[in-house]
């Protein structure tokens, strides 16, 4: 398959959504179905065509085998999420314009992935933040759009500049060539400002602000394609700060850290901020779609460790927990959208015991949170145990310890919706509420098997990785037929798998054999000896973890500072204006007058 | 992986199982003898055990059930992949991450049968030892990561066989003291013996996670019980005592070590929950950040022996 047709199938398909909708809303949604799933199977097959060029009008693409492994997952994330499509056009303002974005974005995504020059990743890269922009405005808040939007420009505008400031030596756009030839003080210059884009589009800290609001506030079905599919993005940008830029060589004379450069370790530090803030601001959110996009902001910092780790073992972690984030965030941000639609919130103080109305939505975010709590035997758990593993082949102990505290933090807060929205008493109000039908339920099994799938199977994935370490000339993860070998160990994740389900069959024949227990209602139990009659009162779920969240409810908030931050400049706009716009007109011209001639005299001296 | 590493693994479930419960119910004497009381017989555990699971049961529903399935399955899996006096079971499988997480699914099977029961005292349990987790694993884990970093091996049986043959100076709680301080801290928090066992306070919080059990479910949490402390304790054994040459070396380690938690948690009163975590947070995991800096910058600790 060509590249050109995928594009252009994609691209006329999203258009002819807009009108489709115009007619019939559900026919609309389908369109985003079979355009998604058709994208998904064509890139598939480019498979065979990785190392080919093609050019479309002034765009040049080139199939390599990280573009390959990137868009698919990231078609993953739009072709399993689109199958709500259909069900939510009622819901939406504007159900024509959400099918058309969608699709659009989708089709950026995918030029993004595929380019070979800059110019062509860029155009696509905002092609992506506009239309999404547009989609995420549709959800509960307006500001989440500008939030977004402001990020996604300071990151994209800092990376125009190093592309610029690139080409201004090399004179090339090409991805593989522009920054050759580069050092100094530019070399720094260029890398600092070049990872910016990733690193607003994957949420580390500082740029985290931007995840909460518009995930939480985004369509629900819309948020599984941004934490499972957008925020990878930032994760191609950061593969590329450390392979196009090939950030080790240049900065090899520089100071280390730990055996790494010290600008790429930095950036590692900002990864470990982001896993530490995601984790605790995570614990503490009262909405759930909230405390998941929190979550993908500490998983994000995971992943930009592994990626800018570039060696043999913590790489192809951070390279699979892409995989395993987004299918795992992907369907638990479904389930969680399943769980709205049939009762119109995604607040866990409104919400419990769905788990008896919905049995099956629960066993999906049950195994999600499972791989994104990185506990076997899912993918989860491979992912970040090659991460772990390479942390401590450099010993980098103060990474490891963020790394161990989102890792268990992440108990804590993935539990919470579990408790709150599945668990526990069911509410009045629900208890008359459905499963949801076979087509939203199908794409949310589907991300289900793969969560399993990679973690039972995660050589599948890993030779993939492998590959793509063969490509940028570092050594590729060992890998036997089953296991996994690093120099710390090795696993076998089939085996654990099977020795899990051993102990689990074990358990289940000595609770089949003893008597059979007799059922009870759930408002039949131990209350001390009180009468309580309402259900939603039996209900604990507002401020889970209050006796943690008290020990740093007075941390400053990144928000906060922001919001300080533009008052200062407010004032400092303030200032400059009474001195330059005073009542006399004199002093205006005066001051014209010294910044020009100032300005002109650094001009010549410069 | 053949027939005859399950059934040494199901052997090994019912060995471990008789050895813990009878050393559980012994260590309610050394308790008993410590609070002036006379205290059960030895085999109580093992009455109190089967009565349970003679006796009648109520469920909640279905997740009340299967959690307490997955649960028990997932600790019995996790047993089966320790080491112990250089047997296994099922070789090479005991990488020391796969079996702390493994114990996760355990744990997180527990959390949804109790939270599944609908009742609060559960629920607020549940928070209490998720943070309690929190709190006694990340100075642990940075201690174990220094311990792979030092010895370039992430294998328990690995680990525990080059502390051997040393005497007590092999063995890493000596070679690295402020590590095998704050395991034996840790290990305390994993036990939820005092001061950290505010997740189950029976007069506060009804038993917390426990509240709803009964009959057979409850059988099954004692069993869970024993097999979770036999992890932890092996974990800690073999890490920072050198685990046991032979199988008597282990089991008499074993129960000095269990022993001494339990003398510990006989005089100790108890933590909020707040305060584990600002004690583990402190003290315990400051000594494991400078033990692990020792040994990155100097390997002292790892060379000095040799």
């Amino acid at each position: 398959m060509n590249l050109a047709i995928i594009l252009a199938v994609t691209l006329i398909l999203a258009a002819a959504s807009f009108f489709i909708t115009k007619f019939n809303k559900m026919a609309g949604g389908f369109t985003t179905v079979i355009s998604s799933l058709f994208a998904m199977v064509a890139v598939f097959m480019l498979k065979g065509s990785i190392g080919e060029d093609f050019t479309i009008f002034y765009f040049n693409f080139t199939i390599t085998t990280v573009g390959w492994y990137f868009s698919l997952v990231m078609l993953t994330a739009y072709s399993m999420t689109s199958f709500f499509n259909p069900y939510w056009m009622d819901k939406m303002m504007y159900p024509g314009s959400y099918n058309f974005m969608y699709l659009l974005s989708m089709a950026g995504t995918i030029g993004i992935f595929f380019a070979q020059d800059f110019i062509t990743l860029f155009v696509f890269w905002e092609t992506v933040v506009w239309s999404s922009a547009f989609i995420i405005q549709q959800g509960k808040s307006r500001k989440a759009t500008y939030i977004y939007y402001v990020v996604s420009a300071i990151g994209s505008m800092t990376t125009l500049f190093a592309i610029m400031l690139a080409y201004s030596s090399s004179g090339t756009f090409i991805i593989s060539e522009a920054f050759k030839g580069l050092s100094g003080g530019t070399a720094i210059a260029v890398f600092l400002t070049f990872i910016m884009a990733g690193l607003a589009k994957i949420g580390i800290f500082p740029f985290h602000v931007w995840l909460p609001e518009a995930h939480g506030n985004a369509p629900h079905t819309f948020s599984p394609v941004l934490s499972g599919g957008l925020v990878k993005m930032g994760a191609f940008v950061a593969f590329l700060s450390v392979t196009a830029f090939p950030a080790y060589e240049v900065f090899k004379d520089t100071f280390k850290i730990m055996g790494t450069p010290a600008p790429i370790y930095f950036f590692m530090f900002l990864g470990a901020i982001s896993i530490v803030v995601g984790t605790l601001m995570a614990i503490r959110q009262e909405d759930a779609k909230k405390l998941l996009a929190y979550s993908s902001v500490a998983n994000g910092g995971y992943i930009l460790i592994g990626i800018l780790m570039l060696d043999q073992v913590g790489f192809a972690g951070g390279m699979m927990h892409i995989v395993n984030h987004a299918v795992a965030s992907a369907a638990a941000f479904l389930s969680i959208a399943a769980v709205a639609y049939r009762t119109g919130t995604t607040k866990m103080s409104e919400m419990g015991g769905m788990i008896h109305r919905m049995p099956v939505t629960y066993l999906v975010y049950l195994i999600a949170i499972i791989s994104m709590a990185g506990i076997p035997p899912m993918g989860g758990f491979v992912s970040k145990w090659l991460i772990f593993q390479g942390l401590a082949n450099n010993g980098m102990i103060f990474l490891a310890a963020a790394a161990f505290f989102g890792s268990i933090g992440s108990f804590m807060y993935v539990f919470r919706p579990l408790s709150a929205v599945f668990l526990g008493q069911t509410f009045t109000r629900d208890l008359k509420k459905k499963e949801v039908g076979f087509f939203m339920m199908f794409p949310m099994l589907i991300l289900t098997v793969l969560s399993l799938l990679t973690g039972v199977f995660p050589n599948i994935f890993l030779r993939v990785i492998a590959q793509i370490q063969t490509s940028i000339g570092i050594d590729p993860i060992t890998l036997a037929e089953r296991t996994i070998v690093t120099n710390n160990g090795y696993l076998d994740a089939l085996r654990v798998f099977i020795v899990f389900g051993f102990g689990f069959a074990i358990a289940f024949v000595l609770f089949i054999v003893r008597r059979k227990s007799r059922k009870v209602e759930l408002m039949d139990t131990y209350t001390s000896a009180e009468f309580i009659h309402t259900r939603e009162l039996l209900h604990y779920s507002h401020r889970f973890y209050a006796p943690f969240e008290r020990l740093y409810e007075n941390a400053p908030e990144t928000m906060t500072a922001y919001k300080k931050l533009s008052v200062k400049i407010e004032e400092l706009g303030g200032l400059a204006e009474s001195i330059f716009y005073g009542h006399k007109p004199e002093k205006t011209v005066f001051w014209i007058m010294a910044v020009g001639i100032i300005a002109l005299l650094i001009g010549g001296v410069v | 992986m053949s027939i005859m590493n399950f059934v040494l693994g199901f052997a090994m479930l019912i060995g471990v199982f008789i050895f813990q419960t009878t050393l559980t119910g012994l260590n309610r004497k050394v308790t008993a003898r410590l609070q002036k009381r006379y205290g059960a017989r030895w085999y109580q555990q093992f009455l109190d055990i089967f009565k349970a699971l003679r006796k009648d049961s109520t469920s909640h529903g279905w997740v009340f059930d299967f959690g307490v399935i997955m649960a028990l399955g997932g600790i019995m899996a996790t047993v089966i992949f320790i080491p112990v006096a250089g047997f296994q079971s099922f070789p090479g499988l005991d990488n020391v991450f796969v079996i702390s997480y493994l114990l996760a699914v355990g744990m997180l099977g527990m959390a949804m049968s109790a939270a599944g029961s609908g009742n609060p005292w559960a629920s607020i349990g549940v928070g209490r030892a998720l943070t309690n987790m929190l709190a006694y694993d990340v100075p642990l884990m940075i201690v174990i990561f220094t311990l792979i970093f030092a010895y370039d091996s992430s294998s328990l049986s690995e680990l525990s066989a080059m502390q051997q043959g040393m005497g007590i100076l092999g063995w890493n709680a000596v070679r690295m003291p402020l590590g095998g301080i704050v395991a034996v801290i840790a290990l305390l928090g994993m036990l939820g013996k005092k001061p950290f066992d505010s997740f189950i306070a029976p007069a506060e919080i009804a038993s917390g996670p426990m509240v709803e059990y009964g009959g057979k479910h409850l059988g099954f949490m004692f069993i869970l019980h024993e097999f979770m402390t036999f992890i932890e304790v092996s974990i800690i054994l073999a890490l920072f005592f050198g685990g046991g040459a032979t199988i008597w070396e282990y089991m008499l380690k074993y129960a000095i070590l269990y022993t001494f938690t339990n003398l510990i948690s006989g005089v100790m009163p108890r933590f909020k929950i707040d305060q584990a975590v600002k004690y583990f947070f402190k003290l315990p995991l400051a000594m494991a950040i400078i033990q692990g800096l020792v040994v990155i910058f100097t390997g002292l600790g790892v060379t000095l022996w040799f």
